[in-house]
């Protein structure tokens, strides 16, 4: 029993001493909010349905629409990438993109190489069936993803689009 | 439970004793109880901390004590028949084995599973949740179900030693040692949390190895006190530390016979109670079977513990026993 109360309050002096470091929980292991802060938001989209359209002179689609907004909320301009799934998958394992999205719903199979954020918006498909909208970050970068998935679940309620 | 009273196989359970283990099936129950909560909390915040996995593998596991426990003491009940002619009480034993060979293999897999987590360099994502209309990071509901479900089992783990040693139950005592050291799991997991919080990916990795080392050191300690019980080693008190010392008062109590010269025993520990087989040296050639019958019930008197008892009037006594002489003799 005493080494209990001994480990809580190590733990407590801990987290206070955290705290008191100004260290922010979450954070990034790899910096990506702070890189995007003010700066440049490299946004890898995959073309599909309404959410990424590039049939125009710039890509467009509520997910393009979305990020375009997160950029700005973070004082950053987008650098678009465009590709398939898989190679944007790839840039963000090799930390040249941060953020990927293109209509990829919870389902997808990328999860042991990008993080996901969580459902953000939901639509529904021909057949009638609802399916969740994801999309994909960096993996660990908890501080990024944990502001991007707030932005995104704000923006997709005033959309009326929210899962 | 009814009129004859309680009995392990033979022997019916003093008072105090079926009371004891009145309280430690309703705690198991209890221990059930909680753990159902326990795991489905750390499930609904798992997200992706290899630090929760493995405290949730290690909540799973540790439904196969306590449920041991409630069938062996069941089982251990039944009166021996000519099929079972030592009753039932290895049940207890089987058990035991059974929970160190899981203890063991999950602690095993997980501690693989989580090297790799960290040779590979996987970065755990956690993200955030909605918890009443506010927006918290998941890390933070996990650290709360950690800290929330860690003293609960510390106290029912303290509680029911007590009543492994009155009860001689080898599967309730790794049951409570578990449970008492279950708070380590606990703080390792939220240590890791808070890791991946602060951007040390890889507390989250060394956490769950941490976790996983515990689990297999749980499980080899079960296993090796399980085969030594199954390979009838000598009797020894319910947490394994000394030699049980039933035996001794029994073989005192033989050698302090008028027709003894010499005594010592063979205990074989069924789980709960003793088969013993007694060798004993008369003074002289001829002995009656009263005498022997009086000293068997004589041992039987001792302890509850002592269910079964074979005299063995012998000539000189085997090597493999301590042989204990009678007060005053010349030996």
């Amino acid at each position: 029993m005493r080494k209990l109360l001994r480990a809580t309050t190590a733990l407590a002096i801990t987290l206070l001493m955290l705290t008191g470091c100004g260290i922010r929980i979450p954070s990034d292991p790899r910096g990506t909010l702070e890189a995007v802060e003010g700066g440049v938001l490299r946004a890898g989209i995959s073309p599909n349905g309404e959410w990424v359209r590039l049939d125009g002179q710039e890509p467009h689609g509520i997910e393009v629409d979305a990020l375009t907004t997160f950029a700005e909320s973070l004082g950053a301009k987008v650098e678009w990438t465009t590709g398939s799934e898989q190679s944007l998958v790839r840039g963000l394992e090799e930390g040249d993109l941060d953020v990927v999205a293109g209509g990829i719903t919870e389902k997808t199979p990328w999860t042991n190489k990008a993080g996901v954020t969580r459902p953000w918006a939901q639509t529904r498909l021909e057949d009638g069936s609802t399916v969740k909208l994801v999309m994909l970050v960096p993996l660990g970068e908890n501080a990024f993803v944990s502001e991007l998935e707030t932005f995104l679940i704000d923006d997709a309620r005033d959309r009326g689009i929210a899962p | 439970m009814n009129g004859e009273g309680v009995h392990f196989g033979q022997t019916r359970l003093p008072d105090r004793q079926a009371e004891v283990l009145r309280r430690a099936v309703r705690l198991e129950w209890v221990t059930i109880g909680f753990l159902v909560i326990t795991a489905t909390l750390v499930f609904l915040v798992l997200g992706n901390s290899q630090a929760m996995k493995a405290a949730w593998a290690e909540d799973l596991l540790s439904f196969i004590p306590p449920l041991a426990f409630l069938i062996a003491v069941r089982l251990a009940r039944r009166r021996p028949t000519r099929r079972h002619p030592y009753g039932f009480h290895r049940s207890v034993a089987v058990g035991h084995l059974v929970a160190a060979v899981a203890l063991t293999g999950m602690g095993a897999f997980l501690l693989v599973d989580s090297g790799l987590g960290l040779i590979t360099a996987e970065h755990p994502t956690i993200g955030t949740v909605e918890v009443l209309g506010a927006t918290i990071w998941l890390g933070w509901l996990m650290i709360l179900v950690m800290a929330v479900t860690a003293i609960p089992p510390v106290v029912v783990g303290r509680l029911k030693i007590g009543l492994a040693r009155e009860l001689h139950d080898k599967v309730l005592y790794a049951d409570a040692d578990m449970n008492k050291a279950d708070w380590m799991t606990s703080a390792g997991t939220i240590v890791g949390v808070l890791g991946i919080g602060i951007g040390l990916w890889w507390m989250d990795a060394a956490a769950a190895i941490f976790i996983s080392v515990s689990i297999v050191h749980d499980g080899i300690g079960n296993l090796r006190a399980a085969v030594v019980d199954l390979m009838d080693a000598r009797a020894t008190t319910f947490d394994d530390k000394s030699p049980h010392p039933l035996a001794e008062r029994v073989d005192h109590y033989l050698a302090g016979l008028s027709w003894v010269s010499a005594a010592g025993t063979r205990v074989r520990d069924q789980g709960h109670v003793f088969h013993i087989e007694a060798f004993v040296v008369p003074r002289k050639k001829r002995l009656s079977l009263e005498d022997i019958e009086r000293a068997r019930e004589g041992c039987v008197a001792l302890d509850w513990k002592v269910q079964d008892v074979v005299i063995v009037p012998v000539p000189e006594l085997p090597a493999v026993v301590q042989p204990v002489t009678r007060p005053g003799s010349a030996a």
